[in-house]
């Protein structure tokens, strides 16, 4: 061809499918590609280990509806942060542990367990089990991954604008999440009104922040 | 021994030059009472160390205690082998003597951890 100029390369050679100038770009703005990939995959371990958590909490707070369905909000919006950032894993040329023990283990965030010991039979114990026990888990769990997901900030703040946009959408949720258990936990444990602010999600696990973009839809 | 009437405790924080904080190669001294966390106190001195969950669970925060006598009442993944081996966690980590810690220990940690089959060191180091 009479007109043919070279491809700009930068630190990758013209159809070179070995490396990706998606990570190499991140790269050359002083953030280890493989470091901050490490550490989604421990933090999204976290929104999945709480997504299963919450499922448990949400049952044992037995007929107190309203806490429910506030639970149930967190614990679906969790897993849409799950994955909201599978797919980021990917595209730093990293992967889902093949053993869901590995994932859980290397969790950012504490297995946020039903507070209770289990029963000689394998049951939980339930006799002793406080619903503002439970309101506390749920929240230590949120701020948890407030501090995760603060850091993820942190640490692609001017360097990689799309796992920044990532995580400062989910970080507007658990802040949320925690201003609600606030909440909850002031009145039940300590009797005191302390208000949230904020509106009730349209449907359950809305995820107004880390759904609006539904790229999800297709998988 | 220098513990002053209200249990405030001085703690020597050595910043090692090969970490990529801002105050790497700076040693500060912090005063720090005994119901505050190593981590919390040097944050709010202006000394800024990495960390993640604040739970105890992370290893994020790792150091190693050099001398002194720290306590971890609300660490959730931290034993006695652990301290044993000379590591602390700076986020649940209150101190109960003067005491000097080298911070940013992460890496060391994990694969001591997981040099002892335990996690997340022998989650994320395994083959």
């Amino acid at each position: 061809m009479a007109n043919e100029k070279e491809h700009g390369s930068g630190s990758v050679e013209p159809g070179d499918t070995s490396k990706r100038v998606g990570a190499e770009v991140i790269r050359e703005r002083g953030v280890d590609p493989e470091e901050l990939r490490e550490k989604l995959i421990d933090a999204i371990g976290a929104e999945f280990t709480t997504y299963y958590y919450y499922t448990n909490l949400r049952m044992h707070l037995a007929g107190e509806e309203d806490y429910k369905e506030i639970t149930e909000d967190a614990r679906l919006e969790d897993r849409a942060h799950f994955e909201l950032v599978v797919p980021r894993v990917y595209e730093l040329e990293g992967s889902l542990p093949n053993d869901i023990r590995d994932f859980a283990d290397r969790a950012s965030c504490p297995d946020a367990e039903v507070p209770t010991p289990m029963d000689g039979s394998g049951e939980f114990d339930t006799s002793e089990l406080e619903v503002e026990d439970i309101l506390e888990v749920l929240l230590e769990a949120e701020r948890c991954a407030i501090r995760t997901w603060s850091e993820i900030c942190d640490m692609t703040r001017g360097a990689d604008p799309r796992t920044y946009d990532m995580a400062q959408r989910i970080l507007n949720e658990e802040m949320d999440h925690e201003a609600w258990f606030i909440e909850l936990l002031s009145k039940e444990r300590d009797g005191e009104i302390n208000p949230a602010g904020h509106f009730a999600r349209g449907e359950p696990g809305d995820a107004p922040y880390t759904k609006n973009n539904p790229f999800n839809d297709s998988a | 021994m220098t513990q002053s009437s209200d249990d405030t405790w001085t703690v020597t924080i050595v910043v090692p030059e090969e970490s990529a904080l801002d105050e790497a190669g700076e040693t500060h001294k912090v005063e720090i009472s005994e119901d505050e966390t190593i981590l919390a106190a040097a944050r709010s001195a202006g000394v800024w160390l990495t960390a993640d969950c604040q739970q105890g669970w992370c290893i994020t925060c790792a150091a190693r205690l050099v001398d002194g006598d720290v306590v971890h009442p609300n660490a959730r993944r931290y034993d006695t082998e652990d301290r044993e081996a000379g590591y602390i966690l700076t986020c649940t980590a209150k101190p109960r003597a003067d005491s000097t810690v080298v911070v940013e220990q992460y890496d060391e940690f994990l694969e001591y951890r997981a040099a002892n089959n335990k996690p997340p060191g022998s989650s994320k180091l395994s083959d």
